[in-house]
């Protein structure tokens, strides 16, 4: 397949390196740095402050800050990769891409390079926050497994961005889905409350987003839980990353499917 | 048109406006997606908070829904007030309506009239969630004083968003402001918390803000106890009140001067 590589890595590199200037969201550099530095230490104020509110001990406080800087991930990697749709039809470009023979997984896997970066950066700055700021314990010990498990975080969540992309096809916007599940983030996924606090089959419902595994892998890291716990942690969130993503190239593969058998899809 | 005011029996401004605000009707039902800010996330943010604070006193409930009902109406003037006009630049329409007759603050007013109103709408929507989930009413000695100074609070930020709205004409940047500016808000205002929480260096920064002065005073008149900031209800009363007026006074100058320096430089539809 000695033809095919460098066309598979030119085009998973060429949109990469396109894609924030013409179709991501929220990726002019006062949205990155904004991003990245003011909406995790708000957002972990935010609830932090709550928490002082309602007399909560410093452990819960700790669990909210740590649970709001993963979270923050959400706008990098779910908002900016599921507008992407969004772009394509308002700018008119969504008919050429539709009808052009580049192999569609480099094409969409490359636009989630940018924001996978960017997701890295948010959450590393929020969790320095919460060290800093917050005073959240942490051991030096705990860096190569918080690492691995903030890598794979962002990068199961921009899968998870990529497949609302694809959900997005079909719908007229994608920033209902984006709040839609940063909202289920914020309730589900554990971030400012164990999930046993919820009813039985409510407890589930987090299982479905990579955000409840993401939090989770951090927090274990940064527990220093052992290999074993955090091995299961990294795990669920690999699959649940090969999940989104495969699900999002067969959405893509359906939907353009139906778009060039009625010619309809381009409409917003 | 049914709807609009007879046309000998109003001034044009308040004709603008009344068209303004049929208009922000019609597009709050056409297009969903503004239910999330108005209504969806502060519901969210209502149970979540509840959740963390709840059993804390007999006041959390107060707490939950004040705040959660203060984000409802801002995220109306954050995303209502930016979004429009945003959205006439996108359109193409923000030319023609600045060159209109009527001045564009009416318009901009029949909008922010809509966002009170869909806030509170919001606001009774939060308080219906979080009084479900925690099973009993808020404990409340004056309700009729809590839902006059709960309006109060409203307007107060309604003066921040026609402001706001005012450097939209002007600024590309509505989007920034909306999405970094949300949260900073929250925590700025202490929206959902007593503002004294946070470091006494950044109370200049809050008490720039209208609706920080109108929480403290309504927290001051509805929970006994309050330990807000030290020179109480009064004083709160007086500077949530002198503090809009600046706002209103502003956003008429900024109205005035931007539209003027606009039509000179004719980049209105840039974006």
């Amino acid at each position: 397949m000695a033809g095919a590589a460098p066309g598979f890595w030119r085009n998973f590199w060429a949109n990469a390196v396109l894609s924030p200037r013409t179709t991501l969201g929220f990726m002019r550099i006062d949205f990155v740095l904004g991003t990245i530095f003011v909406i995790p230490l708000m957002q972990m104020a935010f609830f932090a402050f709550v928490v002082q509110l309602g007399n909560g001990s410093v452990a819960e406080t700790a669990f909210v800050v740590v649970g709001n800087a993963v979270a923050t991930v959400t706008y990098p990697s779910i908002f900016s990769v599921c507008q992407t749709t969004d772009s394509e039809k308002q700018q008119g470009t969504m008919e050429h891409l539709l009808v052009s023979p580049a192999p569609r997984f480099p094409l969409y896997v490359g636009r989630g390079l940018v924001p996978i970066g960017i997701s890295l950066a948010t959450v590393t700055v929020g969790l320095v926050y919460a060290f800093t700021v917050f005073g959240v314990p942490f051991h030096l010990s705990a860096v190569g497994p918080l690492a691995i498990s903030v890598v794979l975080s962002a990068f199961a969540m921009v899968g998870f961005g990529l497949l609302l992309g694809g959900v997005a096809l079909y719908l007229r916007t994608s920033i209902i889905l984006g709040n839609i599940f940063l909202f289920i983030g914020l309730l589900f996924s554990g971030v400012n409350f164990p999930l046993s606090q919820f009813p039985g089959p409510v407890q589930y419902v987090g299982d479905l987003f990579p955000l409840t595994f993401a939090v989770d892998a951090v927090r274990d890291s940064i527990a220093g839980a052992p290999l074993r716990v955090l091995g299961l942690d990294w795990l669920y969130l690999s699959v649940s990353m090969a999940i989104a993503i495969g699900l999002a190239l067969g959405l893509w593969r359906t939907f353009e499917r139906r778009a060039l058998t009625t010619g309809s899809i381009a409409r917003f | 048109m049914a709807t609009a005011l007879p046309t000998g029996l109003a001034p044009s401004g308040l004709r603008s406006t009344w068209a303004s605000v049929r208009l922000s009707v019609l597009q709050f039902l056409a297009d969903p997606q503004w239910l999330i800010p108005s209504m969806i996330a502060p519901v969210i943010f209502g149970i979540v908070s509840f959740e963390l604070v709840v059993g804390s006193g007999p006041y959390y409930l107060v707490y939950a829904i004040l705040g959660a009902g203060m984000m409802s109406m801002w995220g109306q003037t954050l995303y209502g007030s930016g979004w429009a006009t945003g959205q006439d630049r996108e359109y193409g329409t923000l030319e023609p309506t600045i060159q209109a007759p009527s001045p564009y603050l009416y318009v901009v007013l029949g909008r922010v009239l809509w966002n009170v109103i869909s806030g509170l709408i919001g606001g009774g929507i939060v308080y219906l969630v979080v009084v479900a989930a925690a099973g009993e009413l808020p404990t409340l000695d004056n309700p009729l004083l809590f839902a006059g100074l709960f309006v109060f609070v409203m307007f107060t930020l309604a003066s921040v968003g026609i402001v706001l709205a005012a450097f939209y004409v002007y600024t590309r940047y509505a989007g920034f402001i909306q999405n970094i500016g949300e949260f900073a808000f929250y925590v700025g205002t202490g929206c959902m918390f007593p503002v004294i929480f946070l470091p006494w260096w950044t109370n200049p920064v809050s008490l720039v803000f209208p609706p920080t002065w109108a929480l403290d005073a309504l927290r001051y008149a509805s929970i006994p106890g309050y330990q807000g900031f030290g020179w109480g209800f009064g004083v709160d009363l007086a500077g949530a009140a002198g503090t809009t007026a600046v706002y209103l006074i502003l956003a008429h100058q900024v109205f005035r001067r931007v539209e003027r320096h606009v039509l000179e430089v004719g980049n209105l539809s840039e974006y």
